[in-house]
């Protein structure tokens, strides 16, 4: 077997189980994890389409670490946070841990906070060449090979999701290349959706988080999210952002 | 006595010398990345001349499209023409004269800026299928010309182990 009837194999096995475990549980009850059957492939050949948005609901109670094991698996995907000649203040940033504290009470929790991937994203509003756009399937990013490195998107980002990249680099990871006088943030680890993956920060904490398609709503985060509610961060701006919290 | 030995090891550094200067850079091996050329996602006429306007057209229906093929993808590019490490484990980058890219862009006086964002080499430790010439997994450079695994004869082999094959 190669791993990738293995991994077939095992997704067609959990998708089983989660039939199985559904059946038996009352039809409201949702299995708060991330299940990779969440994620179909798209053929290599077709291009992603609007039928779908993808998302991610987290549930900061979940997260035992705040979120910290998932900032980790993002600089290993993407191997940002260690630029070598940038300062701690300069160097990349994709996702980060944020503690809130409520100033009356002291009541505080952390929640892991990086591009929202906003329906209507004021990142995209404001850059000048359309480097910053919306891809069909609802993920926000940077086309590296238009963006000027204005920076406009950083400071339009409510957000604060986007990097620069001050410095010449080297040795690259493939599947995400970056470089010096681009803006960048999370791409909703795209190269892996379109391959049937989860994204990794998903997988690095698959109790706390359902990712999904939001357009379907028989999807489990559809669902999720039609129980459980979910909390947008700065709702009042009224984006629409395809990452939505529990338990903050 | 002690002139004769002087001028005797005055003409052994001078040799000593000579030889060090001759010790240039080892020649590019291009071998192996012409082997590979004669089997390349194009002809091999039209890949010299058109890569570029393939790449282009490649990276924004990629990029902004999210079509996801194969056969005119960069990354493809570097997988089956740039070696990971030379011989001696050393990294080889675009910089570098024996860089598959670089041996004809130094050459036609060609700077890209390509690798400014994009690996110039495989990630070997995070890339699984990484196409090794020969037997790679994912044969679609091959597929026309091969219904079944290749075979390797004794001599693919040889190649293999020398480490020549890139
Ligand atoms: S969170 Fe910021 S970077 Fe992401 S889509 Fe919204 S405005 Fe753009
Ligand atoms: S989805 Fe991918 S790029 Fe975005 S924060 Fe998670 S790991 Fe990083």
């Amino acid at each position: 077997m190669t791993s990738n009837q293995v991994n077939e194999y095992r997704r067609r096995f959990m998708a089983g189980l989660g039939l199985a475990a559904g059946a038996t549980l009352a039809p409201n009850f949702i299995l708060r994890s991330a299940q990779a059957a969440d994620v179909v492939a798209r053929p290599d050949n077709e291009p992603a389409s609007s039928a779908k948005r993808w998302g991610m609901l987290i549930d900061a109670n979940r997260l035992t670490d705040g979120g910290a094991s998932m900032v980790e698996a993002c600089k290993r995907e993407h191997g940002w946070g260690n630029d070598p000649q940038a300062s701690a203040e300069q160097q990349p940033q994709w996702m980060r841990v944020v503690k809130v504290t409520d100033k009356h009470t002291k009541h505080s929790f952390t929640l892991p906070v990086m591009c929202q991937h906003c329906e209507n994203p004021p990142c995209v509003d404001v850059c000048p060449t359309g480097a910053s756009m919306k891809r069909a399937d609802g993920i926000v990013y940077v086309n590296k090979h238009t963006c000027i490195g204005c920076r406009y998107c950083m400071m339009a980002c409510p957000y604060k999701a986007r990097s620069f990249v001050h410095e010449p680099l080297k040795d690259q990871k493939p599947h995400s290349p970056r470089g010096m006088g681009t803006v960048e943030s999370c791409n909703l680890c795209v190269h892996r959706i379109d391959k049937g993956q989860l994204p990794a920060c998903v997988e690095a904490a698959p109790h706390a988080v359902i990712f999904g398609d939001l357009n379907d709503p028989e999807s489990r985060i559809s669902q999720a999210l039609k129980a459980l509610g979910g909390t947008q961060i700065r709702a009042d701006l009224g984006l629409n952002t395809g990452v939505r919290y529990l338990n903050i | 006595m002690f002139s004769t030995l002087k001028s005797i090891l005055g003409v052994v550094a001078c040799a000593w010398i000579l030889v060090g200067c001759e010790a240039a850079p080892p020649p590019t091996n291009l071998a192996p990345a012409k082997e590979k050329a004669a089997q390349c996602v194009e002809p091999t006429e039209d890949i010299r001349k058109n890569h570029m306007a393939y790449l282009m057209q490649h990276r924004d229906a990629t990029v902004i499209e999210g079509i996801r093929t194969k056969q005119h993808s960069l990354v493809e590019c570097i997988n089956c023409h740039v070696t990971p490490t030379r011989a001696d484990g050393s990294a080889v980058h675009y910089e570098d004269k024996d860089h598959f890219c670089a041996s004809c862009h130094t050459y036609a006086g060609v700077k890209i800026d390509c690798f400014q964002c994009h690996a110039d080499r495989p990630d070997l430790a995070s890339q699984t299928n990484y196409q090794h010439k020969l037997g790679s997994a994912e044969s679609y450079h091959f597929s026309t010309k091969l219904s079944a695994s290749p075979a390797l004869s004794a001599q693919d082999m040889q190649a293999i182990t020398s480490g020549v094959v890139q």
